[in-house]
């Protein structure tokens, strides 16, 4: 009994030393001069981790997008209120859907990316060796990839929003026979900008942060074998997932709960 | 030349968890001269290496290299040491991203204001020098083993360093790679009057090149001297390492019951 | 070199292309508009009873948006509804003093919004000024009372 309780304690001190590795790590590598050289290495990053997550994230948000309108016409048309479905698809895309599904994806498209990129980098002693030459790994690696996912994945979750109501138009309007103007008119007169289009873009900064930083701190800390890597990919994906849809709650509860 | 070692380790106690690698290792290691640091594998030769170059801290005892603590150091102070030394890494560990020519300019471009022009020259001469020129354009992932470490070498010495670390320079090379790598070594080091470490267990081809030996084991020094004083070494360990005998004090057997009682059964374990 | 300008160009491209998906969801979908900050004015109202009326619903005339709620809080002088609405400028000093806010529902279920129509008076409505003639919220459930009432009285 004693012995579980030791193993407890030993668990919640190594997971706090761990976060507060972390931590330290996010802030050594997010705060450093930039410099031209630097400007270059983070487009390149934005690049691998924006622009090649470019498709799958915006085919996520049509097929999500389509299967909005169709599930929400079939109980809107119930009540009659098929005219409101231009605003239940733009108001759930905004506000959820869009920030939290585009964040999964990111975490699984280009988050395990970044974690095998920088453990490979260290299993092969290539961190070691910029360490050696007298380059910070922290500035020179993690930091343009850091930053990089810090723009990328807003504009992702921007493109996610843009296509999905796209794409419940495309079903509500063109196939079910929805209204035109009533689905962009109701859609305009109930979503507010501020409201539901900015918090939908901090929650994705939110994300942004917290998937990109498990994502590069995973790949740094990792044991610097095959296997090492492997697990340590698997560990981004689950960690960020479950990070997201934990702060989405989160942050839904400020933001639209009414608390305050 | 003088006799003050370039880098001093003294009294340099390390431990991983649990086990012990380091109790009290004590080197000097003279300046314009190569000095090998042979053991067998599993010894920590490779941590010694990065206890020197300040990647790792040791639990006691300090590194001095040309009179300054290297674990007392500021991290800017410690990168700034680093610029004058070069390693050469078991793998290469060229950077998987750049080309050849990218990765030998890299210490160049990042240390140095050089005009692009400058940085060209001094880099098609280090490629020279290690004889792939030609092969500028090639990435990392194009290259062979012993190519990828030539690149590697290439690349240590572009800042024109004081002190050279190799870590495992011959491992796994066909013949003529390693000999290529042995030539290359010696001829540099002379040709630059480098201080070197050569972290190895090959023991030709370093005993070959080496103007120092240190064997290691234990974590102690087991024996130093210039190669030929090693041949005649009367430890038993030495001997048995230099010369490469399968058992002795290194025993072949891996520490167990001994092998009738494990034979004659314990009670139906494994 | 080239593949790194072919590089530069694709982030170049998904950036401006997030940039014009914002102000897609900036125009088309919360209905913002350009020419928005031009001047606007605002009004007050008491109600006996908002019913369901929200912050930013509408504010309609003759069944054209001029203007939408700002703030609702109840009034603790009289206890009831004090609402703040703000209108297009170019109303200001148009409308008669003497003009009606109707709390209105859109369709049988649908938002509720105000209705403004126009009085006969001389005198116009400033910035900050007061309409008194309010016309409350429809409650559903007050109408089947009385319905019921009637009923039962008419026996």
């Amino acid at each position: 009994m004693i012995e579980r309780v030791h193993q407890l304690g030993r668990w919640g001190c190594r997971s706090l030393e761990s976060l507060g590795d972390a931590g330290i790590f996010l802030v050594q590598s997010m705060f450093g001069i930039p410099s031209l050289e630097g400007v270059r290495l983070w487009l390149h990053q934005v690049h691998f981790v924006g622009v090649l997550s470019l498709a799958i994230v915006l085919v996520s948000g049509l097929f999500i997008g389509m299967v909005l309108a169709l599930q929400g016409y079939t109980i809107l048309v119930d009540f009659g209120a098929e005219d409101a479905l231009g605003q239940m698809v733009a108001l759930s895309l905004l506000r959820e859907l869009a920030p939290v599904v585009a964040a999964l994806l990111f975490a699984g498209r280009a988050g395990s990316a970044l974690t095998a990129e920088i453990g490979l980098m260290k299993a092969t002693e290539q961190l070691t060796s910029m360490e050696m030459i007298g380059v910070d790994p922290l500035r020179r690696v993690v930091a343009p990839r850091l930053w990089a996912g810090f723009v990328a994945l807003p504009l992702l979750t921007i493109g996610f929003g843009v296509v999905g109501i796209w794409g419940g138009q495309l079903v509500g309007v063109q196939w079910l026979g929805v209204f035109e103007g009533s689905y962009w008119g109701n859609m305009q007169a109930s979503v507010d900008f501020i409201g539901d289009v900015g918090n939908g873009l901090v929650k994705s900064l939110v994300f942004a942060l917290v998937v990109t930083w498990i994502a590069v701190y995973q790949g740094y800390a990792l044991v610097p074998t095959s296997e090492g890597i492997s697990r340590a990919t698997t560990r981004t994906v689950v960690y960020a997932s479950l990070a997201v849809l934990g702060l989405d709650f989160l942050l839904t509860a400020v933001m639209f709960g009414g608390l305050s | 030349m003088t006799d003050t070692p370039f880098v001093e380790v003294e009294g340099l106690h390390y431990a991983r968890g649990d086990t012990s690698i380091f109790r009290g290792i004590d080197m000097a290691i003279l300046p314009n001269k190569m000095t090998a640091i042979m053991g067998p594998s599993g010894t920590g030769k490779t941590t010694l290496l990065k206890l020197i170059g300040g990647q790792l801290s040791p639990d006691a005892g300090r590194v001095l290299i040309d009179g300054e603590d290297v674990h007392r150091l500021s991290r800017k102070a410690l990168f700034s040491l680093r610029r004058r030394m070069g390693m050469l890494f078991q793998s290469g560990a060229l950077f998987s991203d750049l080309d050849v020519y990218e990765n030998v300019a890299f210490p160049l471009r990042v240390h140095t204001d050089l005009p692009e022009s400058m940085i060209r020259d001094l880099v098609l001469l280090k490629l020279q020098a290690v004889g792939l020129r030609g092969a500028r354009e090639l990435t990392p992932a194009e290259l062979s083993g012993g190519m990828a470490r030539r690149v590697a070498l290439a690349r240590a010495l572009a800042l024109d360093p004081e002190l050279i670390l190799y870590d495992e320079p011959f491992v796994g090379q066909d013949p003529i790679s390693m000999g290529v790598l042995v030539q290359l070594i010696r001829r540099l080091n002379d040709a630059l009057g480098l201080t070197a470490i050569v972290v190895s267990h090959d023991i030709k081809e370093t005993l070959s090149i080496a103007d120092h030996v240190y064997v290691i084991a234990d974590g102690q020094v087991m024996a130093h001297g210039t190669p030929d004083s090693l041949d005649v070494e009367q430890d038993a360990r030495v001997r048995q390492f230099v010369h490469g005998e399968p058992d002795g004090p290194v025993p072949f057997h891996y520490p167990g019951p001994a092998f009738h009682a494990d034979l004659m059964g314990s009670g139906g374990v494994r | 070199m080239k593949r790194s300008k072919t590089m530069e160009l694709g982030v170049g491209l998904f950036m401006l292309a997030g940039i014009a998906g914002l102000v897609f969801l900036g125009l088309r979908v919360s209905g913002l508009s350009l020419d928005t900050p031009e001047s606007r004015f605002e009004l007050h109202a008491n109600f006996a009873n908002i019913g369901g009326l929200k912050p930013r619903a509408r504010v309609t005339m003759a069944g054209v948006t001029v203007g939408r709620v700002e703030s609702i809080e109840l009034d603790t002088d009289w206890y009831d509804a004090h609402v703040v609405m703000e209108l297009d400028g170019d109303l200001e000093d148009t409308l008669p003093e003497d003009s009606t806010a109707a709390i209105l529902t859109s369709g049988l279920l649908g938002e509720q919004y105000i209705g403004l129509s126009v009085g006969g008076a001389p005198e116009t409505l400033s910035d900050g000024e007061r309409i008194r003639d309010t016309q409350s919220a429809l409650v559903l459930e007050e109408l089947i009372q009385q319905f019921v009432s009637n009923m039962a009285s008419e026996g």
